[in-house]
């Protein structure tokens, strides 16, 4: 068992080398970005641009490769093509940006990798696979909302998951690193640095706004990478707070982030010409009926 | 009892004109409220939502025009989905979405002005203080 694993692995490995390969041989790509193995054994991302180099690339560990990519592409000249090894998310964060304006379209080639089983429960991903995939298999999606951690947090009495809320995010201590590694985060200047919104300079943050802000900027182009939770130094479960938002979006507009690079979200458009799921008012809108001999 | 604060984000073309109107009338209204008028329902960042409560405002009411009845290309409409996914947040981190009232009149409609801020602050007496969510700088007084 753990010999098919691993061989299934080296097959998935030695196919994205080859494409790899096949990408710089034909000058599809200047350079492409994806993990690197150095002679210390330090796992590194680097932009293989000869041939030889290939034989380092690595695929394991989870390495979001987005946001870099997007910086290498600010700052290359006109016309510089970067082929990107991505994940699932890293392809649906990689549209998000494009989406956005943040990448041209043309400068982009993507090697799509579907992610193990094992990360995908690692990650708690319902979707461990890009919509391109060049190597590996197909791993069937893990529902967020049946894992016991998750329902702790979104589940249950109000008043008791305030405090277990209050709790988690008071260890906070304001590294901006969730918004700092997370690939879509790209505003400039930031809300988290406005006076008017966030105080600065105070530890730990302002629950109800750093946080809670930051969350709902992300609610409609957030795609569930995990790079927030990861980068936090003392463990909040910032992903949870995206959780529901998105089944909203998924449930009532039949919008996922990341999955089509045409649609726009539907946050920017009128709530009457969405498809039927979403024509209803929303329940706990107080419309206003009018009163009886009115 | 507990005294909650409400905050009012109203629309300039609607909501604020019947708040006005329930104040013309001597409507009857609880004390602890303020109204901000704002141009049209969807020009309420959900940030500054969330800024409130975390100043000690214990309810937001946002009050726009019926559906429909926007002047601003149903700009109102596009605000239904926004709190809505807020209201998503709310109930998550167990601020709960309650405390976010979202309704759509018109003008002329002082009495349910009147109706709407009794039932929410009646609503938000019933509920727990938000005390951990408290910004410990930007406390309204």
């Amino acid at each position: 068992m753990v010999v098919a694993v691993w061989s299934g692995k080296l097959i998935m490995l030695e196919k994205t080398k080859n494409i790899a390969k096949q990408i710089l041989e034909e000058k599809k790509a200047n350079g492409v970005l994806g993990l690197m193995k150095n002679q210390r054994d330090i796992v590194q991302p680097h932009v293989f641009k000869r041939l030889p180099e290939l034989d380092a690339l690595v695929l394991e560990p989870k390495w979001l490769l987005a946001k870099l990519s997007m910086s290498i592409l600010r700052s290359s000249p006109e016309g510089y093509r970067l082929a990107v090894l991505c994940r699932g998310c890293d392809e649906r964060a990689l549209i998000e940006l494009t989406k956005r304006n943040q990448i041209e379209k043309e400068n982009l080639l993507t090697i799509g990798i579907a992610c193990s089983q094992e990360q995908a429960a690692i990650c708690l991903c319902d979707r461990p696979y890009p919509a391109k995939v060049d190597a590996g298999e197909i791993a069937s999606g893990v529902d967020p909302f049946q894992d016991e951690r998750v329902r702790e947090f979104l589940i249950g009495n109000d008043k008791k998951r305030m405090e277990k809320w209050a709790n988690v995010l008071k260890r906070c201590i304001k590294c901006y690193g969730c918004r700092n590694s997370c690939p879509i985060c790209v505003c400039e200047p930031c809300k988290l640095e406005d006076d008017v919104w966030v105080q600065r300079g105070d530890v730990p943050a302002e629950m109800a706004t750093f946080h809670l802000i930051r969350a709902f900027h992300l609610s409609d182009t957030c795609v569930a990478c995990g790079a927030c939770q990861e980068a936090c130094p003392v463990n909040i479960p910032l992903l949870y707070l995206q959780l529901s938002m998105r089944k909203t979006l998924k449930e009532k507009y039949g919008y996922e982030a990341g999955l089509d690079p045409e649609k726009k979200s539907p946050i920017l458009s009128d709530f009457l010409k969405e498809p039927e799921t979403g024509r209803e008012y929303p329940e706990w809108i107080n419309s206003l009926r009018e009163k009886d001999g009115h | 009892m507990n005294q909650p604060r409400i905050l009012i984000f109203a629309c300039k073309w609607c909501g604020l004109i019947g708040a006005d109107a329930a104040g013309k009338k001597r409507a009857s209204l609880p004390a602890r409220f303020r109204v901000i008028p704002v141009e049209c329902a969807a020009l309420v960042e959900p940030d500054a939502i969330l800024r409130a409560l975390a100043g000690g405002i214990d309810g937001v009411a946002v009050l726009g025009c019926h559906s429909g009845g926007c002047r601003y290309n149903n700009a109102n409409h596009a605000s239904i989905k926004r709190f809505e996914l807020l209201k998503d947040l709310l109930d998550t981190t167990g601020i709960g979405g309650e405390r976010l009232l979202l309704s759509f009149g018109t003008a002329h409609e002082y009495h349910q002005f009147e109706e709407i801020i009794e039932n929410f602050f009646n609503e938000l007496a019933a509920l727990p203080p938000l005390d951990p969510w408290l910004s410990p700088f930007g406390v309204v007084s």
